[in-house]
């Protein structure tokens, strides 16, 4: 029985329990999902200083102008510190356990949280880069996540291990 | 540096733990009694009674918003009740108010509570609401981000950056449960904890084992503060506050205003250097070190800060058992959120008091002989502020 089907017959939880949380857009970051939806990272820049805020928000948080413009990040970036998430977590997330969160560093500025996916987690390395790839979360959302880029020079060497003892105790 | 213009007369505390069948009510009001009776005060001559927020505590909440405490205790002469919140940093925010209140007059004495139930709610309603409380609901939460996950990421960055072991992490958890051991009060007073137990437990958020992760609990304090002048005529051993100093970074972890994990003192530092100075004190002259993390990698990124070792070595410093009861440098004496119980907002509070009673020599087994000055710390959400506070049983300054 899956994790899932557990945790409904064990505490008598619905489909509902496990809807994700999804982001619900503001009026200065719908440009950024509306981006995510066509596979394009983009970042609120602006016009007046040049400054880019992530996350935005109603004007810029350098000069406090209301001008800006989205710009087209080049979707590299670095992992700056990581985690992965083994126990505890919200019910939508148990199925997907474990999974990495990490701390993303774009070479326009900003740090980001988000996934790094398609990755063996033993073999994350601070430092690595990593690649943008998008995924579809529902009609009207994507979610920019990250995966590393191959062929890299990494240091595999196996100096963190990943406790095994499974997820599903004391839930 | 000036003397000190404020003084807490007296605490109350009840024990940390899983008591679902104390409400968060009966706290509050016996944490009062307790702290009044402490303070060898007449009840109508609290003049302000100032609550925490509750954390997920809707009607306890209201009913402190629209002046619950006073008519319960039967504060008679109360004239102002206000609930004061900033996270984690409560307790120095709430501390804030009550001078305010004390330096316009209209009041003497102000109760300070705070209680929390945490065992009324489920496991996954406190791990949702934690969540959101350290995180961003459009930027991280859709990513699975939790509490623990934030703190690991920031543990695995310390650790990389300045070159602290795991070892390292997992001894500030065995240093908060030497003192709990020695704390009436903590959830944890009569279970031991070795590196092995730490180091070996489930893996919660790698690099985070389960017993480097709180465990969420019922409890509660008060205090009475005064103006130090007052203090001195009505207590035998006032604690006065000698120094204080903050600073904000952000709510977001990814604005944070120093990036660079491995030196996060150059944020914390400059706060504690101006704590000391308006004390006229330095780390020399601290006898306690009253650090509040939460976390273990965080009591060590406020150890590092506080003055008594290189930063970034802080981990050597609590691994040589220092910081330890015994130790040269005693730091979290009632074991802070690890061992003592993490109560919300009440971790702060719980730090504090306990500072109060070491310094009035009424800490019991867990006390520090002779202690007269200790820095604590306190700060809250996703590490959005920090909060230096010198106190003393002496005023230096006088």
């Amino acid at each position: 029985m899956s994790m899932k089907e557990t945790l409904k017959e064990k505490l008598g939880l619905t489909d509902k329990d496990f809807e994700k949380p999804l982001p619900k857009p503001t009026a200065w970051s719908k440009p950024f999902w509306d981006g995510a939806n066509q596979g394009k990272l983009l970042l609120k820049r602006c016009k007046d200083c040049g400054h880019i805020d992530h996350p935005p928000y109603l004007f810029c948080t350098a000069c406090s102008s209301e001008e800006c413009e989205w710009i087209e990040a080049s979707g590299k970036a670095t992992l700056y510190a990581y985690a992965v998430n083994s126990y505890g977590v919200p019910f939508p997330f148990v199925e997907d356990l474990p999974y990495v969160l990490a701390m993303i560093d774009l070479p326009e500025g900003p740090r980001m949280i988000s996934n790094v996916v398609q990755c063996d987690p033993e073999g994350l390395k601070n430092g690595m880069q990593l690649e943008v790839v998008f995924e579809r979360a529902s009609e009207e959302i994507t979610l920019p996540k990250w995966r590393p880029v191959k062929g890299q020079a990494i240091n595999l060497e196996a100096v963190r291990t990943i406790n095994g003892e499974g997820n599903d105790q004391n839930l | 540096m000036s003397k000190a213009e404020f003084a807490i007369i007296g605490t109350g505390e009840v024990p940390c733990g899983i008591y679902p069948a104390r409400s968060e009510f009966e706290i509050a009001y016996r944490v009062s009694k307790m702290a009044i009776e402490d303070a060898g005060i007449d009840k109508n001559k609290i003049g302000a009674a100032l609550t925490a927020v509750h954390i997920m505590g809707s009607e306890y909440n209201t009913e402190m918003f629209f002046g619950r405490l006073p008519e319960a205790i039967g504060a008679n002469n109360c004239r102002v009740v206000a609930t004061t919140v900033s996270g984690g940093g409560s307790s120095f925010s709430i501390r804030k108010t009550a001078e305010g209140i004390l330096s316009s007059g209209e009041a003497e004495y102000v109760l300070v509570v705070h209680a929390q139930r945490f065992s009324q709610f489920t496991p996954n309603e406190q791990a949702v609401f934690f969540a959101h409380a350290g995180a961003d609901l459009e930027w991280e939460v859709p990513y699975g981000m939790t509490y623990n996950a934030l703190a690991a990421m920031m543990t695995q960055g310390y650790m990389e950056y300045t070159g602290t072991t795991i070892e390292q992490v997992a001894s500030v958890c065995v240093a908060c449960r030497k003192w709990a051991n020695l704390q009436e009060n903590a959830m944890f007073r009569d279970k031991q904890l070795t590196l092995e137990e730490v180091l070996k437990s489930r893996t919660v958020a790698y690099p985070l084992t389960a017993m480097m992760c709180n465990v969420l609990c019922d409890g509660g304090s008060a205090y009475i503060m005064t103006t130090a002048e007052n203090a001195r005529k009505v207590c035998k051993r006032p604690v006065y506050i000698l120094g204080e100093a903050s600073d904000y970074s952000h709510r977001t972890i990814t604005k944070s205003k120093m990036k660079d994990l491995g030196r996060m003192h150059e944020f914390y530092t400059p706060v504690a250097q101006r704590a000391y100075q308006a004390a006229g004190l330095g780390p020399k002259d601290m006898d306690i070190f009253q650090v509040y993390g939460a976390y273990p990698f965080a009591n060590l990124m406020f150890l590092d800060a506080m003055g008594i070792v290189e930063p970034g070595r802080a981990g050597e410093l609590v691994e040589s058992g220092e910081t330890s009861p015994g130790g040269k440098y005693p730091a979290s004496t009632n074991g802070e959120a690890l061992s003592f119980g993490h109560t919300g907002t009440g971790v702060g509070f719980s730090c504090f008091v306990e500072s109060v009673r070491q310094l009035q020599g009424k800490a019991g087994r867990a006390q520090v002989e002779g202690a007269k000055f200790l820095i604590e710390d306190c700060g809250g959400g996703a590490f959005m502020d920090v909060h230096f506070t010198i106190m003393g049983n002496e005023d230096p300054n006088l």
